[in-house]
């Protein structure tokens, strides 16, 4: 195995450019690709087989996940290359690329059921499906901002039309406009940024000032105006909005509810992941020498999306809409994380740097979101963006596995011992300890206390008796695809923290 | 050295834990082998603990003993302030598994399960010696009492429950952190973070955060109901099942105020400075204004639940005294006063069950006359709620004694109004028995009488009672029971705490006696 890849390395070496190192874009090569099969399947299958085309779609994203055991130089580089004359960042850690493939996996599942009751297209959703996880895979290795505006524009169109894509639900376009509209503010207010900071870069005898490398060096350099300042403040502008930290974090209790479940779950995990780890990236990298700068006021947005959303959150009755709202609050627990790193760069928390914790944290989060996620979509609604309190009711009588899935999920998401996502938080508030940011950790414990009350409030429903005056309500019939992913992730969600900290 | 009493440590808590897992599972298993089943998950710890507490040696040299290693801390050990706690638990659990078993109960299996797990949570927060397995046994056993309020529980069960939840929530993430400071500060790795070795790193570290400490207090006091942080107490108590109200107010409040102690009284000083000052007045909080609301109720119930959040004050006086002071004895007391609550408390809401089976309410005017038809309950009754007031002769006794004593070098005010409370719970108290056995019957009662006959109670409840009094009358008698192995802790605390008062810039040694190191 080992053999084939090293030949086929030594053959795109001698064929490509020396700095053009392919294979170290393979995965997102792969996802592209696979993409593109799905199309050409549904062109070519007949009826009776369009099953193949998710099937394919799910084995193609695990194989391309297996890509990280294969030991191979080509997604790890020693040498001192720059990739792409300098488009990509190197040796991006492959369990960055497994978050969007986990997200992307768990969407294929929860949507192949969820598609066809609404008679709407598979094989078109798993393409769009597929480009945007290439497109965020090859955003967060960006290492210039042609290569990141490009990325992110693809991921932003595709995740467009995913959010409009039931086109008979008027919710569902609805939320695709105002996905659209706060999206196309939020990449004109980035593409002012890199103008800026390309500008007053530019003018002061930077060679190519798009390049993060050149920028980090100019800043450190003391290179930087006031002008420079507004144009960095806008670009992390947009890549908060995509993270949806406060105060950018407006569209999504709308675009969330609206959405088809599936690219809500989609939406909450990938373009979160992607919005975390592109302000990382920003913002320990190009950006490191105005750290003294940036790190004050991503406490002060850390602490404020950390409460603003599980405030908010309270008052819903809609469990899409406290689920969106609660993910508010997550965002602001991974800028806790970057703070943190921000603050003290060797800062870790048993072992792990502040980069592995918010992956850690981002696949805690991609568990607890798709349980129950996958729980919400196998519930019949009339409207799939009205998921009232209410409609839990007699949960556990009528389909004891969706209870069981909300039980895991929200325990997770709510950071209840010892699941994941305990270990997940409790990894940040190590980081938050270690940095000596009090007001964010205090912050952060708030926040979990009262993100009890609506989490709580989702179990009880699912819990309590049907109704008041003790209709039975029908057994609800659960797919074998259902409760395979239900039983994966909740063994995921006991054994996952237990496994990090061993 | 004999590893047999290691190996019944671990039976006495993996049995409940793991036959309740079984229930659980098995929602239809038939009616007398879940019962026979659930009988020996309640019976096994109740032999084992209290054998344990018997067998344990005064050696200063093996201070944690029957000690068994296992993955990620989950070993277990006994240390003095820990085995006369866990043989307390699971006498409480012997008598609330005995009432459970009488309840006629929704998913009875899945119910007696989930006592069983708060049970085993219980014990195993006692038998670690390491804050994970503190942490983790901690929750492990709060979510079932969750549960088990939200699903079985009387009137107000659900407001109770989200209170319950929220409030217990905010207090272990406030002492989750302040356990994560401590831990930085000490620069200890998880894998090493027993309560002894943060002792000892923390005994020299210099760089502690000052909010450590509180946050310990207020975490865990959330737990343990300190004054202001109680509120979510009693209507959490009145609204629980009976086993689930025995177990809660009688064992597990105790380890929040384990943990204070373990954690914040040998670690971070929490009775000295700006934050002792604190403490002690909200401890006085518990005494004096959680004794005056208990005057007003007129719930049975809610009385003792309210009661059982007053009775906490003076096992915090005795606490604060201990690390303010270095009186060993107030620690002492306090633990003594710990277990000895923890039986009365019990008993006093298992027998105020039997009342309500037979009044059929906890309203106190819709009682009275009830010793006239039932004689032993009442002697039963009156039996607790004088073991609850310290009557000479019950383990209550010994630790408000003690408590009393250990506050006498203290200022005059502080020992007028802890003494003032031992006026008010008599009053409350008997005021209570008062009304519900003696005098004339209420007109409802009697008219119940009429409609639904009722006896004395029977045998299964007077087993279940005698338990636990029989457990309190036994260490009120021979108190050494208790403090041959909570002396040394406690003076081995009060030493400490004294020398990091004293001579700040000496090295201090490690709590002398306390926990050394086994590894």
């Amino acid at each position: 195995m080992s053999l084939i890849f090293a030949n086929i390395d030594v053959a795109f070496k001698a064929l490509a450019p020396r700095s053009s190192d392919w294979l170290s874009i393979a995965p997102e090569i792969a996802v592209a690709g696979l993409s593109l099969f799905c199309l050409l399947q549904a062109m070519l299958l007949p009826a009776n087989l369009r099953w193949l085309i998710s099937a394919t779609a799910r084995t193609g994203l695990v194989l391309v996940m297996a890509m990280a055991l294969v030991p191979h130089a080509g997604w790890k580089l020693t040498e001192d290359v720059a990739t792409f004359a300098g488009l990509l960042r190197q040796n991006l850690p492959f369990e960055v690329r497994l978050v969007f493939l986990f997200s992307a996996l768990l969407t294929s599942f929860v949507a192949d059921r969820f598609l066809r009751d609404r008679g709407a297209a598979v094989a078109d959703y798993h393409h769009v499906l597929l480009v945007v996880t290439a497109a965020f895979m090859l955003l967060v290795q960006s290492n210039h901002f042609v290569t990141f505006f490009v990325a992110l524009e693809t991921a932003a169109v595709g995740l467009y039309i995913l959010v409009g894509y039931l086109r008979k639900s008027d919710a569902s376009l609805e939320a695709g406009v105002k996905y659209l509209v706060a999206g196309g503010l939020s990449s004109a207010l980035l593409l002012m940024g890199m103008v800026l900071v390309y500008g007053s870069l530019g003018a002061v005898g930077v060679a190519d000032s798009l390049n993060f490398t050149q920028i980090g060096n100019a800043l450190a350099a003391g290179k930087g105006s006031a002008l420079t300042l507004a144009g960095v403040a806008l670009i992390l502008g947009g890549a908060a909005f995509k993270l949806g930290a406060f105060p950018f974090h407006t569209w999504i209790p709308d675009v969330y509810q609206g959405a088809p479940t599936p690219t809500t779950a989609f939406l909450a995990t990938a373009s979160k992941a992607a919005g975390a780890f592109t302000l990382l990236l920003l913002v320990t990298g190009p950006f490191v020498a105005l750290a003294h700068k940036i790190a004050p006021l991503l406490a002060v947005i850390a602490v404020v999306t950390l409460l603003v959303g599980n405030l908010a959150a309270l008052a819903t009755t809609d469990v899409k809409r406290a689920l969106a709202l609660s993910g508010v609050s997550h965002a602001g627990f991974i800028l806790a994380a970057i703070t943190a790193a921000l603050a003290m760069p060797t800062v870790t928390a048993f072992d792990y740097n502040a980069e592995q914790t918010i992956v850690f944290y981002l696949l805690a989060y991609i568990i607890g979101t798709f349980l129950t996620t996958q729980a919400l979509a196998s519930m019949p609604a009339t409207e799939d963006h009205r998921r009232p309190l209410l409609a839990l009711r007699g949960l556990m009588r009528r389909a004891p596995i969706l209870a069981g899935a909300l039980g895991f999920g929200i325990g997770s998401l709510a950071g209840v011992p010892p699941t994941v996502g305990f270990i997940a938080k409790l990894l940040i508030l190590v980081l938050l300890v270690k940095a000596k940011l009090w007001w964010i950790l205090g912050a952060a414990l708030i926040s979990v206390a009262v993100s009890i009350h609506y989490y709580f409030s989702i179990l009880r429903e699912a819990v309590v008796r049907p109704t008041e005056d003790g209709q039975e309500l029908a057994p609800l019939e659960v797919s074998f695809s259902a409760r395979f992913v239900i039983g994966a992730l909740a063994a995921a969600s006991i054994l996952g923290g237990l496994l990090i900290l061993s | 050295m004999d590893t047999f009493p290691a190996t019944l440590l671990q039976v006495a808590i993996t049995a409940p834990v793991l036959i309740g897992l079984i229930l659980i599972a098995g929602r239809s298993l038939p009616r007398s082998f879940a019962s026979g089943f659930a009988f020996t998950g309640f019976a096994l710890p109740a032999v084992i603990a209290p054998w344990l507490l018997v067998l344990w040696t005064n050696d200063a040299t093996s201070p944690l003993q029957f000690r068994a290693d296992g993955p990620w801390g989950f070993g277990f050990a006994l240390n003095g302030l820990g085995a006369p706690l866990l043989a307390m638990t699971s006498l409480i659990g012997l008598a609330a598994g005995i009432k459970a078993l009488t309840q006629d109960v929704e998913a009875r299996n899945t119910y007696l399960g989930l006592i069983l797990f708060m049970l085993g949570g219980t014990l195993g927060v006692f038998a670690t010696d390491h804050l994970i397995g503190f942490y983790f046994f901690h929750e492990f056993a709060l979510i079932p009492t969750f549960i088990l309020t939200l699903f079985w529980g009387g009137e107000g069960r659900r407001p109770a429950a989200m209170q319950m939840a929220i409030y217990l929530t905010a207090g272990a993430m406030a002492s989750l952190a302040g356990i994560l400071i401590a831990l930085d500060a000490a620069n200890l790795s998880f894998a090493n973070a027993t309560f002894v070795n943060i002792a000892d790193s923390l005994g020299t570290a210099k760089n502690i955060p000052a909010a450590t400490g509180a946050l310990v207090l207020f975490g865990l006091g959330t737990l343990a109901s300190l004054f202001p942080f109680h509120s979510w107490a009693a209507p959490g108590y009145s609204a629980a099942p009976t086993p689930v109200s025995m177990l809660h107010a009688g064992a597990l409040k105790k380890f929040g105020i384990y943990g204070i102690i373990l954690l914040g009284l040998s670690s971070l000083n929490i009775s000295q400075g700006t934050l002792g000052s604190w403490f002690l007045w909200l401890a006085v909080g518990n005494v004096f204004i959680v004794g005056l609301i208990c005057l007003t109720q007129r719930d049975l119930k809610q009385l003792l639940s309210w009661s059982s959040v007053a009775h906490m004050g003076p096992i915090f006086l005795g606490i604060w005294v201990c690390g303010a002071s270095g009186k060993a004895a107030g620690l002492d007391a306090a633990a003594f006063l710990m277990v000895a609550h923890g039986l009365s408390c019990a008993a006093l809401f298992l027998l105020a069950n039997a009342v309500r089976q037979r009044a059929g309410t906890y309203r106190l005017e819709e009682m009275g006359g009830l010793a006239s038809r039932t004689p032993v309950l009442a002697a039963f009754f009156i039996a607790a709620t004088m073991a609850s007031i310290g009557l000479p002769g019950f383990g209550n006794f010994w630790g408000e004694v003690g408590v009393f004593l250990a506050l006498r070098a203290q200022p005059l005010w502080i020992q007028a109004i802890v003494a003032s409370t031992v006026i008010i719970s008599a009053i409350y108290a008997l005021r209570a028995v008062a009304a519900t056995f003696f005098g004339p019957m209420s007109d409802g009662l009697a008219r119940r009488l009429e409609t639904a006959p009722f006896g004395d109670i029977n045998w299964i409840e007077r087993i279940a009672a005698s338990v636990l009094l029989a457990a309190s009358l036994t260490i009120g008698f021979i108190p050494s029971l208790i403090t041959k192995s909570t002396n040394p802790v406690s003076t081995g605390v009060a030493n400490f705490s004294q020398r990091t008062a004293t001579a700040p810039a000496v090295k201090p040694a490690a709590p002398a006696q306390f926990l050394p190191s086994a590894r």
